[in-house]
């Protein structure tokens, strides 16, 4: 059993690593084509406004969004 | 009209002079928290946000770079006039232009509004900072200014809540939403003919609404006097830096005990709840000890930023700039550079997309291959736990001795920017000097509130580097330093076996004339993602090498009792050159639109790192 959650566990932190140093504009890329496929989804509706779309303008938005410092970090939600 | 057109958030542009306040403007009208300061030069591309207005329609706002005139003589003032002209991509001109004037220099701002003006765009005119200019007895005709613009004038006080109430009612009115389809404004460089002209309706405007200049501060004088002196200025420039290391480690020491106690404790009780196992091994040697070790320097980081948050807001920052700007001008480097190189204090990346602010290319190109020199706050925790480890904790008269060192390796990365600086300019070949032209801030107490901020947003991005990409890097090196199994038989450490272990012995051929044992060649690895990784792979290989025994949190005895003091400061030397960063080499490339400079970088920082480290560690290896 641990050895399924670790080959979980590693395999997840593996992928947060790649995309993590994921040129910027790459992971834009990424981002269009998953948004792009969702769009074909309308139960995939809400996840793109609530979380795809934050993300997608933040990629395309700031050169700040390619320094791994503020990766996690996003402007608070309009008043 | 197109139903699109009447459906998609109405485009708001903020424009103005450098430092009149659009992004604290910005954050009151969007409720974002980007970077304020009190000096110019902190927005150096366009930075968007949204706000729902009373009525739910949705409003688009944009924060631009400051410029001083449409006619740009650097990049981030261009973005500005081409966003305005519609001339970016996929940003079409903005319907409503929010022209922001600092109430107390009138003269400066309304010059820049009166050319966005003649572009034809709707426009709202933001008189910032009132309490400031009613406190220095400035007065303005506020009625009479809307009248002679013929636009709306709000004052604001974009610092205070409810300072931008009247400017968000206007921006949220309805009437803009009604007019507005525009075209891309039309736009050819002003003549000198046109230049003179705007000049002399500006002298119009400010008879006209009775415009009084600011009352200077008698004290500010004084101050100025002071800290612009040029031999007691830089007194005091090297007093305040010494206090503000000397304070990293006097002041952290109790806080990070805490963390690191709390970090061994969990790591005890999480080995001795579990059963024995893979996962057991990950939780305390992986996530425990890699990234709780990282964790433990977030007070020293603090420390360091509540002292540059505190300057910044002073106002005193600039100042420094105008007092090392012959020290930069004489190694070839253009006054404008300072701000940039304040920046990289902080993180590279921001220093570097900064240096936008430099008109010319060579002095840009200087900058940004210069900025990864300063002693990033990635660096801290690398820093921290070697001189923790190594360097005793003993009085030097009144300083403390930790702190001098750390001091010394801050200043061996300035020290070292403006030696590579000059080489770049003998290469250069002669070129004219560009002087400073900085508009020197009033100065004002530090705001608690945006200091406070200021270090809620520090431990925010520290928390998410240690969340994320530092716990998965973790992650991926326990595995690394786990599998394959020893063979049967083996009599050492089951690491030395792994992949991690043979590629630590691999590597060890490369660093073992400079010192760095097959653990340090290990954790430089992880490190290139994100320098204080190095710190969290060095807690996890250590982990791993004891065998199971548990050695979270005591990473620095472990150090103290395994490395030479040579080996310690030969990491120590590598690590104010290296470019151990690769976020940096990935915008050093798409500020230069080339990979020949993050090359170039990366080789001449790796090549100065293992020269310098060869140095230190073969001179300490003979004396000691």
């Amino acid at each position: 059993m641990q050895q399924i959650l670790v080959a979980c566990i590693v395999s997840i932190a593996l992928a947060v690593t790649v995309w993590k140093l994921m040129p910027a504009r790459r992971r834009l890329q990424v981002l269009l084509a998953l948004d792009s496929r969702a769009a074909r989804h309308p139960g995939l509706s809400r996840w793109r406004e609530r979380s795809l779309k934050p993300r997608i303008a933040r990629a395309a938005g700031t050169g700040c969004d390619g320094c791994a410092a503020n990766a996690g970090t996003r402007p608070h939600p309009p008043r | 009209m197109d139903t699109a057109v009447i459906t998609a958030p109405l485009r708001i542009a903020l424009v103005g002079v450098p430092n009149c306040g659009k992004t604290a403007l910005f954050n009151r009208l969007t409720g974002s928290r980007q970077k304020v300061a009190n000096y110019p030069g902190v927005t150096v591309e366009r930075r968007e946000g949204e706000r729902v207005a009373a009525d739910g329609r949705t409003l688009r706002v944009l924060d631009l770079p400051g410029t001083y005139s449409l006619t740009p003589t650097t990049l981030d003032e261009a973005i500005t006039r081409d966003v305005l002209l519609g001339r970016v991509a996929a940003a079409p001109a903005p319907e409503l232009v929010v022209c922001v004037v600092d109430a107390v220099h009138l003269a400066i701002g309304l010059r820049l509004a009166l050319e966005v003006k003649r572009l034809g765009l709707p426009m709202v005119l933001a008189l910032n900072r009132m309490d400031v200019a009613t406190q220095r007895h400035v007065h303005i005709d506020v009625a009479r200014l809307a009248a002679e613009l013929g636009v709306p004038v709000l004052p604001t006080i974009a610092v205070k809540r409810g300072g931008a109430d009247a400017l968000i009612e206007a921006i949220e009115s309805a009437h803009w939403a009604a007019n507005r389809v525009v075209s891309a404004p039309s736009w050819q460089e002003p003549s000198p003919e046109d230049a003179e002209q705007t000049q002399s309706d500006l002298r119009g405007v400010l008879a006209a609404v009775g415009y009084s200049a600011p009352r200077e501060n008698p004290w500010f004088a004084r101050i100025d006097a002071l800290l612009l002196h040029p031999v007691a200025g830089l007194v005091v420039l090297a007093a305040v830096l010494f206090v503000m290391f000397q304070a990293v480690f006097s002041w952290a020491e109790a806080p990070m005990d805490w963390i690191d106690g709390g970090m061994a404790r969990l790591g005890e009780l999480t080995a001795a709840h579990l059963p024995d196992g893979p996962l057991t091994s990950l939780l305390v040697n992986g996530v425990i000890a890699g990234a709780g070790s990282v964790l433990v320097f977030l007070p020293q980081i603090l420390i360091l930023f509540l002292f540059i948050l505190a300057l910044e807001d002073t106002g005193y920052l600039p100042r420094a700039a105008y007092l090392l700007d012959r020290m930069m001008g004489g190694v070839g480097l253009s006054g404008r550079a300072f701000i940039p190189l304040l920046s990289s204090f902080a993180c590279a990346i921001p220093g570097i997309m900064a240096a936008r602010t430099i008109p010319g290319w060579r002095d840009r190109l200087t900058t940004i291959m210069i900025a990864p020199l300063m002693t990033c706050s990635a660096r801290l925790p690398v820093y921290a736990l070697l001189i923790s480890a190594l360097i005793p904790a003993k009085a030097v008269g009144p300083f403390n001795l930790q702190g001098l060192v750390l001091f010394v390796l801050y200043v061996a990365g300035i020290v070292a920017a403006l030696v590579v600086a000059y080489v770049m300019k003998q290469f250069a070949g002669s070129r004219q000097y560009s002087p400073l032209m900085l508009e020197l801030p009033d100065y004002q107490w530090p705001n608690l509130g945006n200091l406070l901020l200021g270090l809620w947003e520090r431990v925010k991005i520290f928390l998410s580097r240690v969340g994320g990409i530092i716990l998965a890097l973790m992650i991926v090196l326990w595995f690394l330093s786990s599998y394959p199994a020893p063979p049967e038989g083996a009599t050492g450490p089951p690491i030395q076996y792994s992949f991690a272990g043979r590629l630590g012995a691999m590597l060890e051929y490369l660093f073992a004339p400079i010192g760095f044992n097959w653990q340090i060649s290990i954790a430089l690895v992880p490190g290139l993602a994100a320098r204080e990784v190095a710190v969290g792979a060095l807690g996890t290989v250590y982990a791993m090498s004891a065998a199971g025994d548990d050695v979270a949190g005591q990473l620095e005895p472990v150090i103290a009792s395994t490395w030479s003091l040579a080996t310690a400061c030969s990491l120590l030397a590598w690590y104010v050159f290296a470019p151990q960063c690769l976020s940096t080499l990935a915008v050093v490339k798409r500020e230069t639109n080339s990979w020949r400079y993050p090359i170039i970088m990366a080789v001449y920082l790796f090549a100065l790192a293992y020269i310098a480290s060869f140095i230190t560690y073969r001179t300490i290896a003979a004396w000691a």
